[in-house]
């Protein structure tokens, strides 16, 4: 059946509402006719008067009578008498024996009364002649019904109200569980739980929800494939890339044995060096990526460690000067010194590779409202605006003109950047106005640091 | 060394395996191979080794099996080889239970140093001025029991590690004294090629050093080895 849903709630709305009215009715009438008696204390009260009223009658005690009876209006504030009427039959009429019977000049007292007349019955109670009759108008603090309005109010609004207020929450569970259900089973996916599945945890229903629930275990089973498919690749490819290399470099170290300070050896070892660098640099962005581990638990102070890797870059491009400003210290909580040390490297390398010979690459630290900036700037030509945030991307390649100066982006600054943001930093590159790539990083400091 | 140390290679790749006996034998080890786990847990059981190379991805019983069953009754100095998961490794730190991992690729002179610094913690510790409590050296004058660091009179304050890294440098002057091995001797554990602690270390002690009046180039960086002090 196609639109379960919809059947399903037009099932729900229809019967509730339905089901609604008709209790509400039921309801409504028996509370009024449980309201519309006189209550039991009143019947007796009204029975003692008349008790009293008759024994004073047969008493033969008029003006006794006669006193009680104003004495009864004073004090329940109403019209009372004791009459003895006479029915006279007209046109031959005849009055017959159950009229005689139940012949009443009120109300009697086990009687409902209507709630919606305003004024109060007149109630009869006969005495035991038969034909003399106690009459009183229902004293007002008799009537019943005190509080019909306020029940009934009750019964016709917050009543409904409630019911309907339950019915939207049985169609809001239907629908929102498992459209709750769908939103954990996306946030865990996007976690990298990739095995999340969500139809059978829905057990038996069958409608346009469990469709959305089938078309998202089928994504889901897609790119969670895509996903591993892609990290056993880059697993495979990294044993497949680190045994021959290895192999190559013993291989080297061996050459290297046989005839050292050999120039082609030297060019050898540089290319293996670079293609190691490459290989790991990848496979570290793709493992930043896949895993998104947890970094910020190193505390180091950053003076110590742009010293160290200054002083490695100042071995490896002995034609270059570095320029250093460093504060005496700069600590650093919450981070990682091999991420940020590893990222910090690429960017110095980078900017001593893109300075000519003989030219100044400047790192300075400073520490600017609650942040470290650090500032790497070459002498080299810089990148065209429009290119400022492309060389963070893996392999981006300039232009043919600019392509000589710059041939190594590669995917070191597409590292550097995961792994400054990795430990909650920021990696900006933007021109030096004279002439040069500025390279900007900048970390949050802790608090007592400034 | 007296006695050729004996490293047994397990690697069943047989290429690498040979090369890394050959390379190693001209460093003047005594070389073992074997080609599966099975195999060299058997070899490692029945002979004497100062250390054990293990690769990881062995066919049947990889490295981590091999290295389980060996130590319940042998505590043979083992070094991982692995070419997996060496990423985490690098940005992490993250070890196994081996007493060192060293991830492919490396070279001869990053396995040397490792193997060096292994073995010298295995073998018994032969320290020449082990016992003394000073040592002076053109103006630097360091007193382990005070822990305290002076040049030229001039007191410099230090923490216990940089004391530590000053005083296992002053224990043996001009000599190149290894990453791994400082690693061991001074931090207590084993070196990664990422780990940038003791290179900060030594950052901060070279400028208390240079603050203090010491020419910088008294304690010098070794590039792609480790450091000396002069």
């Amino acid at each position: 059946m196609k639109r379960r849903l919809l059947w399903k709630l037009s099932a729900i709305i229809v019967a509730g509402t339905v089901l609604l009215f008709w209790l509400i009715h039921i309801l409504v009438n028996k509370t009024e006719q449980h309201m519309s008696f006189i209550d039991e204390a009143h019947q007796q009260t009204l029975h003692h008067y008349a008790a009293k009223a008759e024994q004073l009658y047969l008493n033969g005690d008029k003006a006794g009578l006669k006193d009680w009876l104003q004495t009864l209006r004073d004090k329940e504030d109403t019209w009372v008498a004791v009459v003895q009427p006479e029915i006279q039959t007209i046109a031959g009429s005849v009055l017959s024996e159950d009229f005689k019977q139940r012949f009443r000049l009120g109300r009697s007292i086990d009687w409902k009364i209507h709630l919606y007349f305003k004024t109060n019955p007149v109630m009869d109670l006969i005495f035991a002649d038969g034909r003399t009759h106690f009459l009183i108008t229902l004293p007002q603090r008799m009537r019943p019904g005190t509080y019909w309005l306020e029940t009934n109010l009750l019964l016709q609004i917050a009543l409904p109200m409630l019911l309907m207020a339950m019915i939207s929450i049985i169609i809001y569970r239907h629908v929102m569980s498992p459209l709750r259900q769908l939103e954990r089973a996306t946030q865990q996916f996007s976690q990298g739980n990739f095995d999340v599945r969500l139809r059978n945890s829905l057990g038996a229903r069958n409608d346009e929800i469990t469709a959305l629930a089938e078309t998202f275990d089928g994504m889901a089973e897609r790119i969670g494939n895509l996903i591993q498919s892609q990290r056993h690749l880059t697993s495979d490819l990294s044993h497949e890339l680190r045994t021959p290399l290895t192999r190559i470099e013993l291989a080297l170290n061996w050459a290297e044995q046989h005839s050292p300070n050999s120039e082609p050896l030297r060019r050898i070892r540089e290319e293996c060096q670079q293609m190691r660098n490459l290989v790991e640099d990848t496979l570290s962005l793709a493992w930043l990526e896949n895993e998104q581990p947890e970094l910020q638990t190193d505390e180091l102070d950053l003076t110590d460690l742009i010293d160290s890797i200054v002083d490695d870059a100042r071995f490896e491009f002995p034609e270059h000067r570095i320029e250093l400003k460093l504060p005496e210290h700069a600590l650093l909580t919450h981070s990682s010194d091999r991420a940020l040390g590893h990222a910090i490297e690429n960017i110095i390398r980078n900017a001593l590779t893109h300075t000519p010979e003989g030219g100044t690459v400047t790192v300075s630290l400073r520490s600017v409202a609650q942040q470290y900036r650090i500032d790497i700037d070459d002498q080299g030509p810089g990148i065209a605006a429009k290119y400022l945030d492309d060389i963070f991307k893996p392999f981006f390649r300039l232009g043919r003109a600019s392509r000589h100066q710059y041939h190594g982006f590669g995917i070191g600054l597409s590292l550097a950047k995961r792994q400054v943001e990795a430990v909650g930093g920021k990696l900006k590159a933007s021109n030096i106005q004279t002439k040069g790539l500025r390279m900007t990083i900048s970390l949050p400091a802790p608090v007592a640091a400034n | 060394m007296d006695k050729k140390a004996r490293i047994l290679i397990i690697e069943d790749d047989s290429k690498l395996s040979d090369q890394l006996k050959q390379l190693l034998e001209a460093a003047e080890f005594d070389i073992s191979q074997s080609f599966n786990g099975e195999q060299g847990l058997l070899m490692a059981m029945k002979a004497h080794f100062d250390l054990i190379l293990l690769d990881v991805a062995l066919p049947e019983k990889n490295g981590y099996a091999v290295l389980k069953t060996l130590r319940q009754s042998r505590t043979t100095p083992v070094m991982m080889l692995t070419a997996h998961g060496a990423e985490e490794e690098r940005i992490t730190g993250l070890r196994n239970g081996a007493d060192d991992y060293l991830s492919k690729p490396f070279n001869l002179t990053e396995l040397l140093l490792r193997i060096e610094a292994i073995l010298r913690r295995s073998l018994p510790q032969t320290r020449p001025e082990g016992n003394l409590a000073r040592l002076t050296r053109a103006g630097l004058q360091i007193d382990k029991d005070k822990q305290q660091v002076m040049f030229d009179g001039k007191k410099v304050t230090f923490t216990p590690i940089q004391f530590k890294l000053l005083w296992t440098l002053m224990q043996h002057p001009n000599q190149t004294l290894s990453k791994p091995a400082l690693y061991q001797l001074v931090l207590e554990r084993e070196f990664s090629r990422y780990d940038r602690s003791l290179d900060m270390h030594m950052s901060r002690v070279r400028r208390k050093l240079t603050a203090a009046g010491m020419p910088a180039d008294r304690l010098q960086t070794v590039h792609g080895t480790g450091y000396l002090l002069l």
